[in-house]
């Protein structure tokens, strides 16, 4: 204790123990305490509503879990043991080695076609959705027929556009007939002989193996292998240079936008640590090879709507811009329907909500550091933070960039549309 | 119907209940009776403030038989204090020295804020706050401690299962979750040892010779309840999984400050701060409307800490309601204490202990405030995530349960060993290095934490802005950080001071506590 304490030792007693008066609540205590409780009743209340959103959403997810296709059939649990290897669990193929069944004319023929091929196999070469395969498919005759009946409805079903079911099964009555006319017979010679006997397939006869752009080895390797530190562009973008959430969609892009990314991110021009990394470790000529290869490939857009923006005002700001705030059309410079406008305006139709929002961001911030005449710096910052997200959501309900390929001048739809 | 709906009613019957306690107050239902009111004062006293000391009663044969558990566990936090200041300053360092002491994984910035909290929580705060209850329950209860020799045990046990928590921390082996990081297995020793506290207090209550309890022991009473059950739920292994974890996770970590060292911290307040300037508390009925407010509304505080997070909105709004509510109680013991101190101002410049205690009484009622505010969504959406939680954390267990704690220190160690401190200048350098030091801990974090929330909102700044700019606060902070540690450690000084005979009278030295 201190000298002083000693004093007020003297003016208070030790023996002193603590006790209570007998003072009423202040009334004003009592005023804010009423207050408190009718605003926490009130907000119990008003965030009631939030319980009723949640049972919603609960009886939407029961709802949507019933839906054939998510249901675990016996179909898919065969598709699974049996296909989903090669044709991978989504139906998604493998890149210019097994053809996909998602987006196939094949599947989308009916359950037959689909039977026809798992009784015989296919060794020839066979063009599916634009693209063209070396076809190596092994007989699955050794399933019985019903399990051949269940596997082709399901993958007709599934990957043929007939989400619903409206596709008659196939029975096994139906599988005995043809596997009684495909006894004997070799494999399907490819999507040829395959097109003689199905309707509704796609031309097989002038089958050009270069529909898909060439690439030459080493610019192949740099995609799919990567060297050194130049790690393989399909371990982020996608096998098909799809891209994923906040790394853009690749394909489709003008192959001299792709290439004056790559240099501005080698020279320090365009933010992005990871690119900076991996553009430095590319020559001229790469570059021009890599950009040659995405400028031409043609996929469906696998990009949706995901920050919850208004989808009307995006749609009105891509078509009509904003005129009040100064903000033009985006469709007036990128092309219609944001196809993108060669060699300087690249496309932004399909392409991934959270990189469009993350650059238009990075753009009014002033971090991405390559708008040329200062176009989308001003734009992106005349830009409320609800707007830009309207804008990414809307573009990326958009269809995909119809992009250069040597199968549309023959005269085969486009973009499976 | 729904776990909400319940929930939901939860909140309705604690308003029915307080607005009950509140008519039951104003009408008087709740009241001391004379025969209550004799039982604390002698004859013909009561009412009359107690200026003269004429409230006569022999507290020494009480005292002297407290000392040596409060000696003891005092001793222990102490120690836990300075190492976990160490560690606190450590981890504080490392935020803008990124570089340091990066090469032995224990000195790692993720283990040495663990063990910094899991030190000052359990090793220095409860310690402290057992032995303020062991030497003030049974002044307020007119008895001597019960089964005096229960609490020597339950220290020991306490400290090497804290001393064994922070091994384990260290070595990285966890629970994994805040709060909870002591792995469980050691977790069952702490509870072991708060059996050995809990006995001889709930006996020593049992044997009062007082009918009436006073404020402090509700606090205290309640605490030894709460804390347990609170502790033991959440630690039991394999019951919480996912989202639930999270939310008992949650649940405990928050009722750890306001189930357990805010009763601990209010009651001692509220027993000092009259005990040192000699007059009584404002009024009873706010007292119990501070205790039965506190007790109705502070289970369901915790959940805000998962706003945004991926459980059911309701419960969140319920915890955000909860939250707001405090205002009732933390008015209301502001109200008793603030007043009572604010009518004696004097006290303040001639008691150093006192000056530690309103120092903590005002902080909880700013921390209390700042709380409820925080948990509104509005402003958690800025706030969560910074460093400004950070300094509201401390706000909370620093400058006002740890102040308090020091007071109570000062101002019993006198008493338990009969000498006065040897440096009374360390208890003024100490009061002020630890106020300057959480002035600018306390700014420092809040300022940059709003800084960077709003950074971290803006999507047009990258998120290292929001990293970069912390910067300075978080050098700020260090040094805010490093003037409390230099202070604990002028208060372990003079504790050793005083807690050592003096050379005239003893020749061979005894080890400090």
């Amino acid at each position: 204790m201190t000298v002083k304490d000693k004093g007020l030792r003297q003016r208070t007693a030790e023996h002193f123990e603590p006790w209570e008066m007998h003072r009423r609540v202040p009334l004003p205590v009592i005023w804010v305490a009423v207050a408190l409780g009718i605003w926490g009743t009130g907000t119990l209340f008003h965030g009631a509503g939030s319980e009723t959103v949640a049972r919603a959403e609960k009886v939407q997810a029961a709802a949507e879990a019933v839906r054939p296709t998510d249901a675990p059939s016996p179909g898919a649990a065969l598709f699974a043991a049996n296909c989903a290897t090669c044709h991978q669990a989504n139906g998604a193929g493998v890149r210019l080695a097994v053809p996909p069944l998602a987006g196939s004319e094949f599947p989308a023929s009916g359950p037959e076609t689909v039977a026809r091929i798992l009784l015989r196999g296919i060794d020839g070469p066979i063009r599916v959705a634009g693209s063209d395969y070396d076809g190596h498919m092994p007989r699955f005759a050794f399933l019985d027929d019903e399990r051949i009946a269940m596997l082709a409805t399901h993958v007709a079903e599934r990957f043929g556009g007939r989400p619903d079911g409206t596709a008659a099964p196939l029975a096994a009555a139906d599988v005995a007939v043809l596997r009684k006319a495909a006894d004997g017979r070799q494999s399907w010679a490819g999507g040829a002989e395959l097109a003689g006997a199905v309707a509704g397939l796609p031309d097989q006869r002038a089958a050009v193996p270069a529909s898909s752009p060439s690439v030459d080895a080493a610019v192949s390797g740099l995609i799919f292998q990567g060297r050194g530190q130049v790690w393989a562009c399909a371990s982020c973008h996608g096998d098909l240079g799809q891209g994923t959430g906040s790394t853009p969609r690749l394909a489709g892009l003008p192959a001299s936008y792709i290439a004056r990314q790559l240099a501005d991110f080698r020279g320090g021009h365009r933010a992005g640590e990871n690119m900076r990394v991996v553009a430095s470790g590319l020559s001229d000529g790469e570059i021009a090879g890599l950009s040659t290869y995405y400028a031409g490939l043609r996929v469906p857009s696998n990009a949706a709507p995901a920050l919850g923006g208004d989808l009307a005002r995006g749609e009105e700001i891509a078509l009509r811009g904003d005129w009040r705030k100064d903000i033009p059309a985006c469709f007036s410079c990128h092309g219609p329907s944001g196809f993108g406008v060669a060699p300087d305006f690249p496309a932004l139709a399909a392409q991934h909500p959270a990189y469009v929002a993350g650059q238009l961001a990075a753009w009014a911030g002033g971090t991405r550091g390559t708008a040329r005449l200062g176009l989308m710096d001003r734009i992106s910052a005349a830009l409320p933070d609800a707007d830009r997200r309207a804008i990414a959501d809307y573009l990326a309900s958009l269809a995909a960039v119809p992009a250069v390929a040597t199968v549309t001048a023959q005269g085969v739809p486009t973009n499976g549309q | 119907m729904t776990i909400g709906l319940l929930l939901a009613l939860s909140f309705v019957v604690s308003l029915l209940a307080l607005a009950f306690l509140i008519w039951a107050i104003a009408t008087r239902q709740i009241t001391l009776d004379g025969g209550a009111a004799a039982t604390m004062f002698q004859p013909g006293e009561e009412g009359h403030p107690d200026l003269d000391g004429t409230h006569l009663y022999d507290t020494t044969g009480i005292d002297r038989i407290s000392a040596r558990p409060v000696a003891v566990l005092l001793g222990g936090a102490i120690v836990w204090l300075i190492v976990g200041s160490l560690f606190g300053l450590g981890a504080s360092l490392k935020l803008h020295w990124p570089d340091w002491l990066t090469h032995y994984a224990p000195l790692t910035f993720g283990r040495m804020r663990t063990l910094h909290l899991n030190l000052v929580a359990y090793g220095w705060l409860s310690q402290a706050g057992v032995a303020a209850m062991m030497w003030i329950l049974p002044r307020i209860f007119h008895t001597p401690l019960r089964s005096p020799r229960l609490p020597l045990i339950g220290a020991a046990l306490w400290n090497v299962a804290v001393a064994a928590g922070a091994a384990a921390i260290a070595s990285g082996w966890t629970d994994g979750e805040e709060w909870l990081e002591i792995p469980w297995q050691i977790d069952g020793l702490l509870a072991l040892a708060g059996v050995f506290f809990v006995v001889p207090l709930v006996k020593t209550a049992r044997a009062r010779t007082v009918h009436h309890i006073y404020v402090t022991g509700w606090y205290f009473l309640a605490a030894m309840v709460w804390f347990p059950v609170l502790f033991v739920v959440a630690n039991l292994p394999g019951i919480h999984y996912g989202t639930e974890e999270a939310t008992t996770n949650w649940w405990f970590a928050h009722n750890v400050l306001g189930l357990w060292l805010t009763p601990l911290g209010v009651g001692t307040a509220y027993y000092l701060i009259p005990k040192i300037i000699g007059k009584p508390i404002f009024s009873y009925s706010v007292s119990l409307l501070g205790f039965w407010g506190l007790a109705l509304f502070y289970s369901q505080v915790g959940i805000h800490h998962l706003i945004g997070g991926p459980i059911p909105t309701w419960l969140v709004t319920l915890s955000v309601v909860h939250s707001v509510m405090m205002f009732i109680p933390v008015i209301a013991v502001a109200i008793n204490q603030h007043v009572t101190v604010a009518r004696n101002l004097w006290a303040l410049r001639e008691s150093l202990p006192l000056r530690f205690i309103v120092f903590g009484a005002v902080s909880y009622t700013l921390a209390s405030f700042q709380g409820s505010v925080e948990a509104l969504r509005s402003v958690n959406t800025i706030t969560h995530f910074t460093q400004y939680t950070v300094g509201h954390a401390h706000l909370g267990a620093y400058a006002f349960v740890t102040l308090v704690m020091f007071g109570a220190a000062y101002h019993i160690l006198p008493r338990l060993t009969g000498r006065d401190f040897a440096h009374p200048g360390l208890i003024r350098a100490h009061f002020w290095l630890v106020a300057a030091g959480f002035a600018i801990y306390f700014v420092s974090l809040s300022v940059g934490g709003i800084l960077q929330g709003l950074a971290m909102l803006d999507a047009t700044r990258p998120f290292s802005d929001s990293v970069i700019l912390t910067k300075p606060y978080l050098e700020a902070r260090s040094v805010g950080g490093a003037l409390m540690t230099l202070g604990h450690l002028l208060f372990a000084i003079n504790v050793i001071g005083i807690a050592l005979p003096r050379r005239a009278d003893a020749v061979t030295p005894v080890a400090a506590e």
